[in-house]
């Protein structure tokens, strides 16, 4: 058991790995001499080698081809994209192939690669870094889209989407990449997929959300219970395929549903969230589904990003506003 | 004293190019002011200040370039070392002073904290039973009714309770409503005159009456004088009181006692603008038709002039209501207690009959009898019935 932060929770994932599966291959910008924009393969190419982690060209659309290419042939490639904001080059490999490899070839082939970005605001970085479009992939067929949002889960998803035989979409919401640490034991145990995880169990209200703000929504939590209002939170970890039955669970429960994400409004994985209770939870809701989300703009640079941002007071407005009605 | 750095700001870049600076020496700052801009091998780059104090020193000057890593600004006075972001979601959250922990690209905070989280893995089966199923909508007129929906049966086909089951279950158990609910907003007005009186008498005849209504028919194909129809039926309805003298009368409902009277005075229901009125046409059984038909034409007039004196609308023995002027056959018509019968004459019409050796059109009055079964047998009201019958059909 070793305290690590959410990054740190990545390069032991990554490391685990590359050393029990020799099928396992690191590439992207950076990741190697220099250990990674964000340091999350520091130290890997040393230990590993250069054939296990390797040093690409600035080409995002290469290093998603070269993937899909290296999984279709029996290896299990994990390419890294620097940031969200530089991952659409990869779209439409992963799209038209990483996602299609499996029905193109009627089953014979698989693409059993993770596509690693870090996702998400509030770091002051400058533009085409603070995105959250985790939409995109979510809407494709073929492909899934991981979030963790602790340590524990960075490590275990990590583990589960590698070892997955479909293509994996695997966004760490950067803004948490240090900011806690948690005891994660380094035991190769993966987490299950395609699951809601449920942070808090309560009574009075659900609040569904992923990434980084499950930390917003926790205080908010934190902060309702001290008015008596028991939120029960979702972490939804696999933002595609929804599991969308225990939020149903908990609706069924509460009655009540608020969905918060850093991500634009329109077409957000919370609107399909929304839509799937409406759909098949109709008779449990008391109130009218809320969102609290990012807004309808290209994200602001730092000066006005928390501006942007799902804050705490945002949230507890909305569960206060859905429990009046 | 607090040295700022220059921070990697190009993705691993060892150098950069100040373009300008923002500030002076001396100059107060506040975090995330701009302190100077920097030219980076991708662009130019605005880097704002980590800490809010005073400026003691800046150790470049525009044009110079400067290695990551090197001092740029010192601080004097510096508020707080922790530098943090404005409106911050995690306060607690600092930005990193070692250059390794951080981003080449922005500031990625750091907590310390140590996470401790219980999270229950999904993917459970919905559970049966639980809460009360129904829409939005269905809670919402429960709230309004304050109806418990726990209460309702459901019928629905999730098992939810419907706005049919709310709306049965608020009739069948007949709550007051709460004080604030009122009918919908409009124009209503107090019911007056006959209308009232209509109100009242129609409330007592449901609320103790048993009736029972007859149909038929009769045949005026005979008849002499083809326009005499008030007249003709009054006279039959004399007829019928004479053959069933039960009918004529009244019923008391409190000493269980029914009352035949020997007069026969008919209750006409005439229809005006104010609402039915019913004056009374007296001793009928005495008349002859064409006195039948002068004090019929006397007291229509005076009904509809409304100078029919008070007098002349109470105390009667039966009623007779021709409401099929316009339009109907049939219909159920309802006596006032305590008396026990009316008769209906509905719209004259021109049927098939079947006659001996063939089949012929004829005019038909339809006739509806309603009698109080508390009192009066179905024999009694047949044989009433088949006597008004025998009499409309004469000739004259």
């Amino acid at each position: 058991m070793a305290e690590m932060t959410l990054i740190d929770a990545v390069t032991t994932a990554l490391a685990w790995e590359l050393e029990h599966d020799p099928r396992v291959v690191v590439l992207g910008e950076d990741v190697g001499v220099n250990g990674g924009v964000f340091r999350a393969t520091a130290g890997l190419q040393a230990r590993f080698g250069a054939d296990r982690v390797q040093d690409t060209p600035l080409a995002e659309g290469m290093i998603a081809g070269v993937a899909i290419g290296m999984a279709a042939q029996g290896m299990i490639p994990i390419p890294e994209i620097q940031f969200m904001g530089f991952i659409y080059p990869t779209v439409d490999q992963m799209i038209n192939h990483a996602g299609r490899l499996r029905n193109r070839t009627r089953g014979r082939m698989s693409c059993p690669m993770v596509l690693r970005a870090p996702f998400g605001g509030g770091i002051h970085a400058p533009e085409h870094h603070s995105e959250s479009t985790e939409a995109l992939f979510a809407h494709m067929p073929g492909i899934r889209v991981v979030i963790p949002s602790s340590p524990a889960r960075a490590y275990g998803l990590l583990l589960a989407a590698i070892r997955d035989p479909d293509p994996v979409v695997f966004l760490e919401p950067k803004r948490i990449y240090r900011l806690n640490k948690q005891n994660v034991e380094d035991n190769g145990k993966a987490l299950p997929l395609d699951v809601c995880y449920t942070l808090r169990q309560g009574s009075d209200i659900t609040l569904v959300t992923w990434g980084a703000m499950t930390f917003e929504t926790l205080k908010a939590a934190d902060q309702l219970a001290r008015s008596n209002i028991s939120c029960e939170v979702i972490d939804l970890a696999t933002i595609s395929p929804i599991d969308y039955e225990t939020i149903l669970e908990s609706v069924e429960k509460t009655g009540r549903l608020v969905i918060v994400h850093e991500a634009a409004r329109t077409c957000g994985v919370g609107a399909e969230i929304a839509a799937i209770v409406a759909e098949k939870g109709l008779y449990d809701l008391n109130a009218p589904i809320r969102r609290v989300t990012g807004y309808d703009v290209v994200m602001p640079l730092f000066r006005r990003e928390m501006d942007y941002m799902p804050s705490v007071s945002k949230i507890v407005d909305a569960v206060r506003e859905t429990l009046q009605d | 004293m607090i040295t700022f750095n220059l921070p990697d700001l190009g993705e691993g870049l060892p150098e950069a190019e100040i373009v300008s600076w923002h500030v002076s020496e001396g100059d107060t700052v506040k975090t995330d002011d701009p302190l100077l801009s920097v030219e980076t091998a991708k662009a130019v780059v605005e880097v704002p200040s980590p800490y809010s104090g005073v400026i003691a020193r800046l150790h470049a000057q525009a044009g110079d370039i400067v290695a990551t890593g090197a001092a740029l600004v010192d601080f004097a006075e510096a508020g707080s070392v922790a530098r943090q972001p404005k409106g911050s979601p995690e306060p607690e959250a600092t930005m990193p002073e070692k250059e390794d922990a951080a981003t080449v690209v922005g500031n990625v905070p750091t907590g310390g904290g140590l996470l401790q989280e219980t999270a229950i893995a999904g993917g459970g089966r919905r559970r049966k039973g639980g809460r009360v199923k129904a829409t939005p909508s269905v809670r919402t007129e429960a709230r309004r009714l304050g109806v418990d929906l726990a209460d309702v049966p459901a019928t629905g086909k999730n098992g939810q309770v419907t706005s049919g089951d709310l709306a049965r279950y608020q009739n069948t158990v007949a709550k007051p409503r709460p004080a604030h609910t009122s009918p919908t907003p409009g124009r209503s007005e107090a019911l007056r005159g006959p209308r009232r009186a209509m109100a009242q008498s129609m409330t007592q005849h449901r609320n103790e009456v048993a009736l029972c209504t007859i149909f038929d028919d009769a045949d005026i194909h005979e008849w002499i004088m083809k326009r005499d129809f008030t007249a003709r039926i009054l006279r039959a309805t004399a007829a019928g009181c004479s053959r069933a003298p039960a009918l004529n009368g009244f019923f008391n409902a409190q000493s269980m006692s029914h009352q035949q009277e020997s007069r026969v005075d008919i209750a006409l229901a005439v229809d005006t603008d104010d609402g039915l009125i019913v004056p009374v046409i007296r001793h009928v059984e005495e008349m002859t038709l064409d006195q039948i038909r002068d004090e019929v034409a006397r007291m229509k007039k005076a009904t509809l002039d409304r100078t029919v004196a008070p007098q002349d609308m109470v105390n009667y023995t039966i009623t007779v209501s021709n409401f099929g002027m316009l339009a109907g056959r049939y219909a159920t018509p309802l006596m006032v207690p305590p008396t026990v019968a009316i008769l209906g004459t509905g719209k004259l019409q021109h049927d098939v009959v079947a006659v001996m050796g063939g089949i012929e059109v004829h005019r038909r009055i339809p006739l509806s009898l309603s009698f109080d079964h508390r009192c009066i047998t179905g024999g009694e009201a047949c044989r009433f019935l088949a006597a008004v019958i025998d009499d409309l059909e004469k000739p004259q």
